[in-house]
Parts: C-alpha cells; structure tokens; sequence
C-alpha cells in the first residue's frame, strides 16, 4: 500500500505475528507486525519497501558473530580491551555513524566525555542546513496528526516523500469523519501512483533555489516582473488554504541547502500572518533525531560538537566526518552502525572501531579495525527511537534474541575500561 | 548504615514550626532521624554559623522535553562559555537559559536545590520529558501533563461527555504519562490557534469546539479534586503578556468556584492597562482576589534583567509575541491534535517601560502577599530568566536597600511611580524557607520533601550565614540528597540519579476503549504506545528511583 492514503491506522491485532515498531526509518510505524519464520523475519500489514528490506538484513537466528581485531576473531573481552587501548591512545578521536537507540547515545556521550571526542552522525551532512536555518531564525513545524486531522493542502518541495519514506502518505492520510479534502502538489518533484484527493505536479523553471524564492515572495504578496504562473495559483492556494503543510526532505536538499529551509520557513511564517501553516521535515534517518535529540540535552549542544574535559566547541562545518577524516584532524574514528548495516564506516588509515550490524564483518576485517557485532533496537533488542518531527519518542521491543550486546552494553563496558586505565596510570578513576 | 549530624546550626523548617532554633539534625539511612545527643555519628559537620534548612524544591522549571531540547539547539550562543568543572564529576554540559540536562542538575545542586518539576510534559513527548529528567542528575523529578488542549477533552466537552466520563480520562491520562500533575495552558486557546483563533477569552468560545476556557478550568480542577491529585490544577491562564490580562486572571479564579487551583507565572497575567503606555500594575487587583481566595496558591514567574528564552506551550501567544525576540528567531509547532509549543529569546531591559514594570510587578507580588504558603518563588525557568538568578531574587526580597538600588536603575517612569518604593517589607530567612522549600512540597502533596521532621527525607541544604544573602544563597556550605554529600561549597561531591516522582490514579478503565478508537482514527501512534509503564518509565528516567504516590479519589480505593 505504498504512498496511498488509508483513513484508519489498522487496530492492533489484525493478523498474527508480533507487534512491531519499525526502525528502519524515521516514521517509526507501529501500526504492522512480524512474524517469524524459517530463514527470517516478514514483514505483515505492508508492503513498505524500506521495513522489507531492513527486515531481509536479519536472516536465520545466526550463532552470534565474533568480534575482530585486525581481523582476527577474538573473544567478547578481548575486542573491548583492544578498542579500550587504542580509545586510550587516542587524542582527538571521532565518534561518527551515530545509528543508535537513546541508551546507545547516553552512554556514547559519557564516553566521549572521557576522549574529548568529536560526536557528529553519518547523515550530519543532512542535518545541517534544517539546524543552522533554526539557529539562525527558526523553525515552525507540524506533526503527524496535525496533518492526518487538518492538511488541506499538502506541499511537497523537491520531494514525492514515498521515495524513502513509503508510509508516509498513508500516515497522514485525512481523517474520515473530519469534513475537508486534501489537495497534494509536488514541486519539483513527481506525484507517486495511488494517492487520494487532488494531485498536482508544478514543474520547475530553473532550480529548486529559485522555485522556492519565487514562491515565498509570491505568498508575500509581492509583484514579480515575471511570475511563473503555476507558482503564482500554488501561492494563492496556500494563502487560502486553512491549514497548510509544507513538506521537505534535508537528504534530497542540494548544496547550499539550507537556503531552501530558510525559504520554507519564510513560507510557512508568512502563510501564518493570516493563516495557518506548517512545515514537516522528511529527515532523521539512521537514528539521526535520536543522536542529535541526546547529544542536545545532555550536553546543551546539537551535534557537530566536541565533548570533554576542556568543555564543548560546537562547529557545524568544522566537525563533519567526512572533512574530519580528509583533513588527518582526528586520530581515531570509532563508528556506530546498529540500525542495520548502513551507513557502512568509511574507509580511513586512522585506526577503527566499529560498533555495527554483525553483517559489517567482512568490511571491518582489515588491520587497524576492532569490530563489535551489536543488537539492532526493533530486531533483537529494545531500545527507544525519536521520529522525524522530533516530538515523538516511541519504544522499541525486541522481535528476538541473537545473544548480541546493546550500544549502551559496549560503551559502558568501555567507559569502565578506561577508568580502570587511568586509575592505574594516574592513580584516579 | 553511616549516620551524620549537623551540629550547632540555625535550623529553618517551616513545616514543623522551626524557627531559626539552634539544634543539631541527623541523618541516617537517607532520612532525618533524631539522634541522642550522646551518640556519636559517623560523619560529625560543625555548622555553626549556618543556616540549615531542607533542600529547595522548584515546583515550576522547564527543566525538559521538546520545547527545551529546540531552545537549546535553536541557541548555541547561550552555550559559549564553558565554566570550570570537575573533571571527575562532571561531564561536559553548559549554557545559561538553555542549560544541558546535566548542567541543570550539577547547578541546582550547587546551589542547595534536591528537586525540580518539568510544569509542561506533552502527552505526545512524555518519554522524552521522563529522559531529560533522568539525565538531570542529583535532583528528583517529576513533571504535569498539560491537559485542556487535546482535541480528545474538547471534543468530549463539546458533546456534553458525562463528567465521570471526563474525569476518568484525566485519571487515565496522568497514569499513562507518569505524571504527578495536571497543567492546563491558556485553556483550548492552544487548540484555537491550529483553527486560526487569535485570541480567547475566558467566556469567549473555542471556534470549533463552542466551549469557552471557564468550562475546561472548572472540569480539569474538578476531576483533580475528585481524583483526589494533590497538586491542585496548574494554570497558566488565557492572555499571558497581554495589557489588561487582570480582568481574564480573575474570571480563571472565578472560575475555580472555590476549587484548588494553583495559578503559574502570575506576575506575565497581572497587567492592567492604565497610564501613558496603556500598560500598568495590577498587582493590588490580584492581591485583593487572591487573599480572598483561600483555593488559591500562586508562583511568581519573577523576571531578571538580561538575556534569556522563553518556551511555552501557548503557542497562540508566543506567535503573537514572535517579533519581539531578540535575537529574532522563533520555534514554534502544532503537536499531535495534543497540544504545542512555541520558544522565543528575550531580553529584559531595565530600560524598556514594560519590562522594568514586570519587574517591579513580580516583587510586589511577593511583598504584599500575606500568607508565604501561597506563594512560590520562581522565575519560571526559563521564562522570566534562569534558575541560576534565585539567589539574586532573594537577595531582593530580603534586602530594601538592594531592591531600591535596582530600582533606581529603571526606566525613570517606573522607577518614579511604582508601589515598590513604598514597601519596606524584608522577607525572612522563615519566608524563604517556606517559599522555597515547604510551600512547594506542601502543594505537590510530597509529605516527607521540604521539611526537616523526623522521618522526612534527608534532603538538606545549609548555608553559611552572610549579610550579603545572594553570596549565602548562591553557594551553600552543605548539600545532602538522601542522606548523601552532593555538594560543599560550590562544589560536587558526588552524582547519584534522582527519582521520579509521579501519581498513581484510580479511574474507570472503561475509558480505555473511547481513548483507543480515539487513537486509531485521528492520531498517528498505536494505542499500545500510548501508555508509559513503569519499567519503561525506568529505562527512561535513567534507572532513578520510583517515588509512586497512590492517590484515592471518588472511587475511594475501588
């Protein structure tokens, strides 16, 4: 069911198998279930191609995966001393990936305070421009519901949202019994097959920069020497409109993107001088609200921040893995992966450790690399997850048990490593 | 177990009656317990010379949760400095009016305080809002479930719902956040704004629902007391900020009819609109009503000059106000069909009229109150400034020539016609005990918090005596949480994690089914995560300790 509208979630025990809450994307569907079979895990209640495909990652119960060092399987303890000694020597380690639960993320935040480490996500690249527009003017959002109970028009920029988040349409389908119809319209981007109420496409004449400069000044209500004139209707539309949703996706965003989510927001706060509106952003894959949501509490500030001794520095260009990585500025990178196998760990000289899906073992066999097989949050542990909109945090339930340890278990038993290294060395904890 | 005693202190304990006597507390096993003066204790602390008075308790902090966590990300320039830590302790946390959840608990701490209570947990982000209270260490914790706004109870208003019906959904409702009370927000004015309603008055109606915020007051304080929740409702009422607020605040305490309510912030909705600038004080208005008004206690919502941010669920007002930040960003979402939340930095200037009279506003409130068990003191955190000002705000209502020095400071047309100048009240070391220790654990109900009684919990600050109040507030001598050294002089001295503290309510699970077919049609998670249990609530609060409090109500333990 695919990108189509339905108006009821499904009632919790409509078939068999065990309820689920699906981790393998930021909507956190909770609505499906799993049942166990020989050879794997399938998927019931839908068809959604990125539940499916997460699920296909989890074969037969395997006999837990050993961890390597350089390559060589050794024990449990083994590979912990060996990431504990070379965490140890590190100076400036880097902490990236990030795909974890909120007990995975508390625990990495303890130990990268004992490293002066660098936190930043494999998707930090995404999150950037949605987390610079809000500090330098904000933000106004809505979620899920707001849209099932009051989108009449829907407006997707640059996206057709089903693409990597199926479910999406079906979650915030129009409720029944609320009297309004949903119009949908894809700037920039093509409608995907099946979905209710009115649909329309508006093609693009130039790029997405300025599509969405021209309909933000058209909602403002300037007068534009040559107004593309299906913007100019959509931009009637929205005015008119009595709750209108502008949707993005920050993956989908191209360089420079942060210009366009400053334009959405110009957009939506606009639109509610008069009426209301809100944007919702299609983001947060990989654990990538969850890490961020964590590392913001506890610390104060979002990601791209280094923890320490000495203090936080914050540097959303600064800190990104990639640059980090090119630039030798760290000397280690330890990389969390157990939402599945992706985003797999970069390749890289500096000395590795990877806390990842055990299906990462052939690529974390090289000299260099520690790897720990760890549980997926959803799959064979529990665990907790933030959605997309950042407001919803949902628990997660184990579906099995494959004898695999959490995030949190690894961190925690390396943060007690170190302290008992420097106990010995320094005489204090 | 160890046992400790504090020796040759004043002790301050409002609850028993205790004021400023000289005598020794001890402590064993977490709790207060009297020790013969013969018997020798474990750890023996000489503390003449000191004060000694229960930990403080904050009943009204944005401590946690979503609105918190987007105030933090949303200002990273409040997160510049990094002061001196333990490096053993501590782990890296700051900022000042957008404090980290660690920096919160490490600062609180440090200054004398053992508990803290999030007033506006979001059904739909009660998880998150248990989360950042377990990583706030040292305090306990506990949080209000901001009901009134969730098209669910307008909806079950709107068609004339059975008021048993209404009030089993407030039971069921707090038993499934994990909350240990009740806020409502500008009563359905923040459901109004997603229907484009700008304003609402307390006898004007929702667009939509057609109920008007006197009946969603009346019903939420109602169900409470019939529940028997000991925290009367919380209300921040209709109009926050808005000249001529007065008139709304005193129709929301009408509309209590004599039913406990506790009115938040007071000082954002006591504002007539007299004078020049059509904004004044309307503070004798609102002393006259509330000593009237036995059912009544109030916090002040005192405002501090300087930067801050201020996060509301009232998004309706916040919108209206989203000009005025500075530095100009805004944060603001509809969440739910639950509720909302809009965050705004602001900046407090002596100089501005209006802001130089909240101040003033704020302390006369505390000054001309006469019955210190109705008034608590806060800033709302960090809405009228950080929690750190507290002992600054002491400080001032302790000290009448401080107060004028500041005073003198003001826009000179405030600082010239004020009330303030006239009062010559100088809270006591009583006061301010009550105020911030025994009146906050009497109106939440926390029978052995706020108090030095045998038996009472051994949460114990304990200053050392200084003219200068706001240097003895700021760095207390002593911090015990639960019988344990958390803090001497500033400084931490060990890290535990606090527990939370949340109701166990009775209500007619029948209302499970209405609340389910509810979810299914209009909300976006299943029903079976609607409801936090308590293992979850554990995972979530960071292993802190359970402080369940059964409350019986109507149903009498049925």
């Amino acid at each position: 069911m695919n990108a189509t509208a339905q108006t009821e979630n499904p009632p919790p025990s409509a078939s068999a198998g065990q309820e689920w809450t699906c981790p393998f994307c930021a909507l956190l569907c909770d609505g499906f279930r799993v049942e166990s079979q020989q050879g794997g895990l399938k998927l019931v209640g839908s068809d959604c191609s990125k539940a499916v495909q997460g699920l296909a990652s989890f074969g037969p119960v395997p006999a837990a995966p050993s961890a390597t060092v350089d390559g060589r399987e050794v024990s449990p303890d083994a590979a912990l001393d060996a990431a504990a000694e070379r965490l140890a020597a590190s100076r400036m380690p880097l902490f990236g990936g990030l795909a974890t639960d909120v007990a995975g993320m508390r625990q990495l935040v303890r130990l990268a305070n004992q490293r002066g480490a660098i936190l930043d996500h494999a998707r930090g690249d995404t999150l950037m421009p949605v987390l610079r527009t809000l500090q330098d003017r904000g933000q106004m959002f809505s979620t899920l519901a707001e849209i099932r109970n009051r989108a009449d028009l829907v407006v997707c920029i640059g996206t057709d949202a089903a693409s990597n988040f199926p479910e999406f349409f079906r979650r915030c389908g129009p409720v029944d019994e609320v009297a309004f119809a949903r119009r949908t319209v894809f700037v920039g981007a093509s409608a995907p097959a099946g979905l209710q109420g009115e649909v329309d496409e508006v093609a693009l004449h130039g790029d997405l920069f300025d599509a969405v400069a021209m309909l933000a000044a058209l909602i403002d209500g300037r007068r534009l020497p040559a107004a593309d004139a299906a913007l100019g209707q959509l931009a009637q539309a929205m005015r008119a409109s009595t709750y209108c949703v502008v949707v993005f996706e920050p993956g989908r965003l191209p360089a420079q993107g942060a210009l366009i989510a400053e334009a959405v927001l110009r957009i939506v706060m606009s639109l509610n001088r008069k009426t209301r509106a809100g944007a919702f952003m299609l983001g947060g894959a990989d654990g990538l609200q969850t890490a961020n949501a964590v590392a913001t509490w506890m610390s104060g500030l979002p990601l791209r921040t280094r923890v320490g001794p000495l203090g936080l520095d914050h540097d959303p260009l600064q800190y990104a893995s990639d640059r980090l990585l090119q630039e030798g500025a760290v000397d280690l990178l330890l990389w969390v992966v157990s939402l599945g196998p992706n985003p797999v760990p970069p390749g890289t000289a500096l000395p590795r450790i990877v806390l990842g899906h055990p299906a990462l073992a052939a690529d974390c066999a090289a000299a260099g690399t520690v790897f720990i097989p760890v549980a997926t949050p959803g799959v064979n542990a529990d665990g907790h997850l933030f959605r997309a909109d950042g407001v919803v945090t949902l628990p997660l339930r184990a579906l099995r048990d494959d004898g695999l340890p959490t995030v949190a278990g690894v961190a925690k038993a390396l943060e007690e490593r170190l302290a008992l290294r420097r106990l010995a060395t320094e005489g204090r904890p | 177990m160890s046992t400790i005693r504090l020796k040759g202190g004043r002790v301050y304990d409002p609850a028993n009656g205790v004021d400023g006597e000289a005598r020794d507390i001890g402590m064993r096993d977490g709790r207060i317990v009297a020790l013969h003066p013969q018997e020798e204790a474990d750890h023996e602390y000489d503390v003449s010379g000191c004060v000694v008075m229960a930990g403080g308790i904050d009943l009204h902090t944005h401590i946690g949760g979503g609105k918190v966590n987007l105030a933090r990300m949303m200002l990273p320039e409040d997160h510049r400095a990094n002061r001196a830590r333990d490096p053993l302790l501590e782990l890296a946390s700051n900022g000042c009016c957008t404090p980290g959840t660690l920096e919160t608990g490490y600062r609180y701490a440090q200054m004398g305080y053992t508990a803290a209570f999030e007033p506006a947990m979001l059904a739909a982000n009660a998880r998150h809002a248990h989360m950042e209270m377990g990583d706030t260490p040292i305090l306990d914790h506990g949080a209000y479930v901001m009901l009134g706004n969730e098209e669910l109870f307008l909806e079950m208003l709107a068609r004339g719902e059975d008021f048993e019906r209404i009030r089993d959904y407030v039971g069921w409702s707090i038993d499934a956040s994990k909350a240990m009370g009740v806020k409502v927000v500008n009563p359905g004015g923040i459901s109004a704004f997603k229907f484009n309603q700008r304003k609402l008055d307390v006898d004007e109606n929702h667009v939509h629902w057609q109920v008007t915020p006197r009946h969603v007051v009346h019903t939420l304080a109602r169900a409470l007391t019939e529940l028997g929740v000991p925290h009367p409702l919380h209300i921040h009422s209709s109009n926050l900020g808005v000249a001529g607020n007065i008139e709304s605040t005193l129709a929301t305490i009408d509309a209590l009819d004599g039913l406990p309510g506790h009115l938040t912030h007071i000082q954002f909705h006591s504002y007539g609109k007299e004078g020049p600038k059509k904004f004044s004080s309307a503070t004798r208005q609102l002393i006259e009503k509330v000593k009237a008004s036995p059912n009544v206690s109030i916090d002040v919502g005192q405002i501090i000059f300087g930067q801050t941010v201020t996060a509301s669920g009232d998004t309706m007002r916040q919108f209206a106000n989203a000009d005025l930040g500075s530095p100009r960003k805004y944060v603001g979402g509809d969440i739910e069909c639950d509720a909302g939340c809009g965050v705004v930095p602001f900046r407090y200037r002596e100089q501005s009229y209006v802001n130089a009279l909240q101040w003033a506003i704020g302390l006369e409130i505390f000054l001309l109150m006469d019955d210190p068990w109705r008034v608590v003191l806060t800033t709302d955190h960090p809405n009228g400034g950080p929690f750190t000002s507290y002992p600054h705000l002491i400080r001032l209502l302790m000290d009448k020539s401080f107060r004028d020095e500041q005073l003198a400071r003001l826009h000179p047309d405030v600082a010239a016609s004020v009330d303030l100048r006239e009062i010559g009240r100088e809270l006591s070391l009583y006061d301010i005990a009550i105020m911030t220790r025994a009146a906050p654990a009497r109106l939440l109900g926390l029978a052995d918090r706020g108090q030095l009684g045998v038996g009472a919990a051994a949460d114990v600050a304990v200053y050392r005596e200084d003219a200068d109040r706001e240097a003895m507030f700021a760095t207390p001598e002593y911090v015990f949480k639960d019988g344990r050294l958390v803090a001497r002089q500033g400084r931490l001295e060990a890290v535990p994690v606090g527990g939370t503290h949340f109701l166990e309510t009775e209500f007619d699970p029948g209302i499970e089914k209405t609340i389910e077919r509810y979810a299914q049609r209009h909300l976006s998670v299943s029903y079976r995560n609607a409801k936090i249990g308590k293992d979850e609530l554990c995972s979530c609060a960071n292993g802190g300790a359970l402080l369940a409090c059964k409350v019986h109500g109507r149903l009498g333990g049925k």
